[in-house]
């Protein structure tokens, strides 16, 4: 059955084989699943969130599990953007797959200059900015609450590059469309969302916050309703595509995503959980277009609306 | 990997001995662990790490019931199946120059069983054991000196306690088990001047090296994955006062 039924994405000027992208966080540079799954079966991967110089990242602990999903407060934990040009990126040469690198700055000029620096690289698709990182103190989700700094934001780094530009959000607003539209406005080709939901875990032993950072992230599947939520309503207010991310395990969690607008989707904390989830999740919606005569995937685009 | 569970049963207090098919795939190396999924659901949603407590027609390990991942697992029955992935991490590395010390406390006397096996049977060295556990219901061994708190069973008091008459400079100690006992060796080893290889444990998502969540603080200043640069590090290498 398969290979009858297209699944194929346009994004900018770029083409997806199919709408299955693995989330910046959760899919280390890419070379780290290449043991697991053929990578170029994905739609395309974004890698860690890259910084203009290395990050060391939050002290642990780092992590604690929550009913059925988890919490997180890594602190952006990488090599920097010239290291993974130099160490990272040559090992994925050669790949038939769309690779997106993920920027975070603490300052506007800090974005700009990343994006001038990856756009002179052959192997990088477009760039996801990373204006909704809950777990730094600077930057981070400071920019993305705010709608003018994300328009400013936006501008700048469409001044630099040629590469499709992708403005990912954070759920922790009181009207995301309304920061999603700012990024439409400032030329974004696409917004992705959700980050992650701002949370909490107390130890009762010690009475304090369990993460050393105290607040984190909260992740996996617990949060999907959230995010499908948000994109539905994104939708109603942006014509550009849509990336769902947020809480997706399993085919069904992505097709809602699909169905409430997103054009795209990424898998982020399944990953961990299984590595090969990506491809299976790839097979669950082929079967899905395929048992409902759907010819093309993008006929579901949206379809839960009017 | 889905391997059928050959036992799962308790061999002290909260302390179960779990034992799946082995895929016949390769070696492992004492120190290594595997992720395990307790079930097919998205609660509890993370793999369990547990280190090999040993390794023949079977893979071994030992593990004690702390949370409900860990209790949904004890219930599991001969004959099911489980989810597992791994090996994991690196492993310790023997040195058959040195007077091989092995410390287990609790549950971290887990993976120095096999690496006591691997040592004894595949090494063909001598090692001095130690194994500490609070109480007589929670030891699980039969085997080198047993330590416990209350002293209910063998020397009563720590395994470091326990140990240190023993150490000198030739020492090379295997340690694994609660944090402030190894903290109390690392203090033993700068002391003694000996060397020493601990496995430790951390929160971990992925175990495959991406989540970063189970780093370690270490003296270069940089922050360590357990799952891929450990479980097993120099105990030079670590800044235990940030532990």
């Amino acid at each position: 059955m398969a290979g009858n039924v297209n699944l194929a994405v346009k994004l900018g000027n770029l083409i997806f084989k199919n709408p299955v992208l693995t989330a910046s966080g959760t899919f280390g540079y890419g070379i780290e699943f290449s043991k697991y799954i053929d990578l170029n079966r994905l739609g395309g991967f974004i890698v860690k969130g890259l910084s203009l110089y290395e990050k060391k990242g939050n002290k642990p602990p780092r992590i604690v599990e929550t009913p059925c999903g988890m919490l997180n407060a890594i602190g952006l934990q990488n090599v920097g953007v010239e290291r993974f040009i130099e160490e990272k990126l040559p090992k994925l040469q050669g790949l038939n797959t769309h690779i997106i690198a993920n920027i975070y700055g603490t300052e506007v000029e800090e974005f700009v200059r990343l994006a001038e620096i990856l756009d002179k690289e052959p192997l990088i698709s477009a760039l996801e900015v990373n204006v909704s990182c809950p777990n730094v103190s600077a930057g981070g989700a400071l920019f993305g609450k705010d709608p003018d700094m994300v328009y400013v934001l936006t501008v700048s780094i469409k001044k630099v590059t040629k590469k499709p530009v992708i403005v990912k959000l954070t759920p922790n607003v009181e009207d995301i469309a309304f920061v999603a539209q700012a990024a439409q406005s400032a030329g974004a080709e696409a917004v992705s969302l959700i980050n992650t939901i701002a949370g909490m875990v107390i130890d009762v032993k010690s009475r304090k916050p369990f993460l050393a950072n105290k607040t984190g992230g909260l992740s996996g599947p617990a949060i999907y309703p959230v995010g499908v939520r948000m994109v539905y309503e994104v939708y109603e207010k942006v014509k550009m595509p849509i990336i769902g991310v947020g809480g997706i395990y399993n085919a069904n969690v992505a097709l809602q995503y699909i169905m409430a607008g997103a054009s795209l989707i990424e898998i982020g904390t399944a990953n961990f959980v299984d590595p090969t989830i990506s491809i299976q999740i790839i097979k669950g919606i082929e079967e899905f277009l395929n048992e409902e005569g759907v010819n093309s995937i993008s006929e579901l685009v949206g379809t839960a609306h009017g | 990997m889905r391997l059928k569970i050959v036992e799962n049963s308790q061999i002290a207090k909260d302390t179960y001995v779990l034992k799946v098919e082995n895929p016949a795939l390769y070696g492992i190396l004492p120190g290594q662990f595997f992720m395990i999924k307790v079930n097919d659901f998205n609660y509890p949603l993370l793999r369990r790490p547990l280190s090999v407590a040993g390794f023949s027609n079977t893979v071994d390990f030992i593990f004690r019931v702390v949370g409900e991942g860990t209790r949904i697992l004890s219930l599991k029955k001969e004959g099911e199946f489980i989810d597992i992935l791994g090996p994991s991490g690196n492993g310790f590395i023997i040195n058959s120059s040195k007077k091989l010390i092995l410390v287990g406390g609790g549950i971290g006397v887990a993976p120095i069983l096999y690496l006591k096996y691997t040592i004894e049977n595949r090494y063909r060295l001598k090692c001095e054991s130690y194994f500490g556990f609070n109480t007589k219901d929670e030891v699980f061994v039969n085997t080198g000196n047993i330590a416990t708190m209350d002293g209910s069973l063998g020397f009563k008091g720590t395994t470091v306690d326990m140990v240190q008459d023993d150490l000198d400079k030739d020492s090379l100690i295997y340690a694994c088990g609660p944090l402030p006992m190894l903290k109390k060796l690392a203090l033993l080893c700068f002391e003694y001047g000996c060397e020493m290889q601990v496995s430790l444990e951390a929160r971990m998502a992925c175990g495959i090296g991406v989540c970063l969540g189970c780093v370690v603080p270490t003296v270069s200043g940089d922050f360590k994955r357990v799952c891929v640069e450990g479980p097993v590090f120099d105990y030079e290498e670590i800044q235990w006062q940030e532990m």
